[in-house]
């Protein structure tokens, strides 16, 4: 019942949105989608077409060339300073190359973002503990990020990004190199998140991820969105399509 | 408090990840602060040397005959006349010979045979304390010339002017070394915290994208800047301490040194060289930080 009613409100708002790089590659054209608040919602494409982009342009890491993107009905690209700073704890990335501090320990490197937002010690033990046991990684407590394999460090890099309980979660391509069950885990990790009230954007190549969930799917190709579709939650239930129904139903009427 | 905290625990970070150049960097300011505080501490203890000197600063106008009291009025209203003078004296030709016996001493035989009007008269002029540089004791020196009756006038002029000279140039000296400790010490440290943010980079943008205000990401900076100029000027005053009480205890029989009284820094002096030097260094650290933060 919160959900629906969180749902009402849009998360975020992307209207007719461009992104060109100089000198003149053109990643995104005219894109326009509104997500709720406590949405999944899946992000699909062909390696380069502009999944990357849409979602840097969530999290304000780059400006969009032209259109309006609001998150939590700010547009965010207006925000500067404190104001940016707050904003930016309250969205938590996981980006498609980690981004880890590979001098750091596993411990360290999730609790960059609590620290940030000055959490007490305490919280920030606690909440490195837990996610480590949900991503079965208690044993790489402090082992040095960049000691650890490819599929470690990208868990270690979406246990950063949700640590701080970001009220939107922003994931790039999360699974690459995990093997199923792994990728369960992961997918139980963000579930749990949004059932905690976070909006959830994925950005896949794994179609295993969404094709039996009853999320939307936006795919973009060339930049362009391709097209906006529902999962049609058939084949055998993973946990994702599970655990997962009240979200969507509220968003339907969200779309473009 | 938990700013403070996370703070810390940041600078302690950085120090810890880039130890050697900030230790390189101390010792550059403490270097520059000794170098400096060095030539100071001589410059003010020339100076107090030459103030007591010039304490007893007195012209002495030789005369060719003693004058009479008539005389004696004209000649000090003329004096008056150039400037205000503290005390004029007259010596009669007796007054002189009794003094030249007196600093004779125990060897004022010698004079028994010598007449006692052989020493001529003499004026005494006690310059105001104000009349200190050389150009207008030279002006008054060569105004007491004209005096009638003038025969010579001595103020131990070689030793003035050469001890004036030396202030000076002593003086420039301390200018140029207190210029070169503000260009080393912000220019040290402002490359030295541009150093360390072009090491850590990769953490730094990290920090601005989980969201990491300025402050958090500045003040770490500004606090090494701190630390920078308070530990480099307390070393480097620590080191001009230790060479000041090792000269003291080493030269003080000798008798060129017996005319100063060798005294360090007083406090407020010290305070304010700490400061100076922290100042710097922070405002070194702050120009760095800026060109990074700008989001
Ligand atoms: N900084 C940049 N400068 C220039 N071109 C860029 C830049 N970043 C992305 N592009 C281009 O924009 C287009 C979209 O890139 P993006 O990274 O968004 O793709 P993607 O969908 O994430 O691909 P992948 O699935 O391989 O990660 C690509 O053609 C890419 O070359
Ligand atoms: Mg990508």
């Amino acid at each position: 019942m919160t959900e629906a009613a969180a749902s009402q409100t849009a998360m975020i708002e992307i209207i007719k949105v461009g992104k060109s790089y100089p000198p003149n590659v053109t990643a995104l054209t005219d894109i326009s989608v509104s997500i709720a608040s406590g949405e999944i919602f899946f992000l699909i494409g062909r390696s380069g077409a502009g999944k990357t982009t849409l979602l840097k342009l969530l999290c304000n890491m780059e400006k969009p060339t032209n259109g309006l993107i609001e998150v939590a009905g700010m547009n965010i690209h207006q925000v500067t300073g404190n104001k940016l700073a707050k904003l930016r704890q309250r969205v938590g990335m996981a980006y498609q190359d980690f981004r880890l501090l590979t001098d750091r320990t596993v411990a360290e490197n999730i609790a960059i973002s609590m620290e940030v937002s000055y959490k007490k010690n305490q919280i920030i033990r606690n909440r490195v503990r837990s996610l480590l046991a949900q991503l079965q990684l208690e044993d790489k407590h402090d082992i040095l990020t960049g000691d650890l394999s490819r599929g470690e460090q990208q868990r270690v890099a979406i246990a950063r990004a949700v640590a701080n309980s970001p009220a939107l979660i922003l994931v790039d391509e999360p699974t690459g190199n995990l093997d199923a069950t792994s990728t369960e885990q992961v997918m139980e990790l963000l579930i749990r998140c949004r059932n905690s009230g976070a909006t959830i954007v994925i950005a896949t190549h794994d179609e295993a991820l969404y094709r039996h969930s009853t999320h939307r799917i936006m795919k973009l190709h060339n930049g362009r969105l391709d097209s906006l579709t529902r999962g049609d939650g058939q084949g055998q239930p993973n946990t994702a399509g599970a655990t997962d129904d009240t979200g969507a139903t509220g968003g339907s009427g969200d779309g473009i | 408090m938990n700013f403070w905290f996370s703070i810390f625990r940041q600078t302690g970070r950085n120090l810890r990840q880039t130890w050697t150049t900030q230790f390189m960097t101390c010792l550059t300011v403490s270097l520059s602060v000794l170098i400096f505080s060095f030539f100071y501490l001589i410059y003010l203890n020339i100076l107090n040397a030459g103030n007591k000197v010039t304490d007893d600063l007195r012209l002495v106008v030789y005369l060719d005959e003693e004058p009479g009291p008539e005389m004696q009025k004209q000649l000090r209203l003329k004096i008056s006349q150039f400037d205000q003078v503290q005390e004029i004296k007259f010596i009669s030709r007796e007054e002189a010979y009794s003094r030249f016996a007196e600093q004779l001493g125990d060897n004022r035989d010698v004079l028994t045979d010598m007449p006692t009007d052989f020493l001529p008269a003499s004026i005494e002029v006690i310059p105001l304390k104000t009349l200190r540089s050389l150009s207008q004791i030279k002006l008054f020196s060569e105004y007491l010339a004209t005096l009638p009756g003038s025969q010579k006038v001595q103020y131990g002029q070689n030793w003035v002017e050469r001890f004036y000279y030396f202030t000076q140039l002593l003086s420039i000296v301390v200018l140029l070394s207190g210029v070169l400790l503000i260009l080393t010490a912000t220019f040290m440290v402002a490359s030295t915290i541009r150093l360390t943010i072009f090491a850590r980079q990769e953490e730094l943008e990290l920090l601005k994208l989980v969201g990491a205000t300025n402050n958090y990401i500045r003040t770490p900076f500004l606090l090494e800047g701190i630390l920078q100029g308070l530990i480099g000027s307390l070393l480097g005053l620590t080191s001009l301490y230790i060479l000041f009480q090792w000269i003291t205890r080493h030269f003080s029989g000798a008798g060129f040194l017996d005319l100063f009284t060798f005294t360090f820094f007083p406090p407020g002096i010290i305070a304010t060289i700490i400061l100076l030097s922290i100042v710097l260094c922070t405002a070194g650290s702050y120009t760095s930080m800026q060109k990074f933060l700008r989001i």
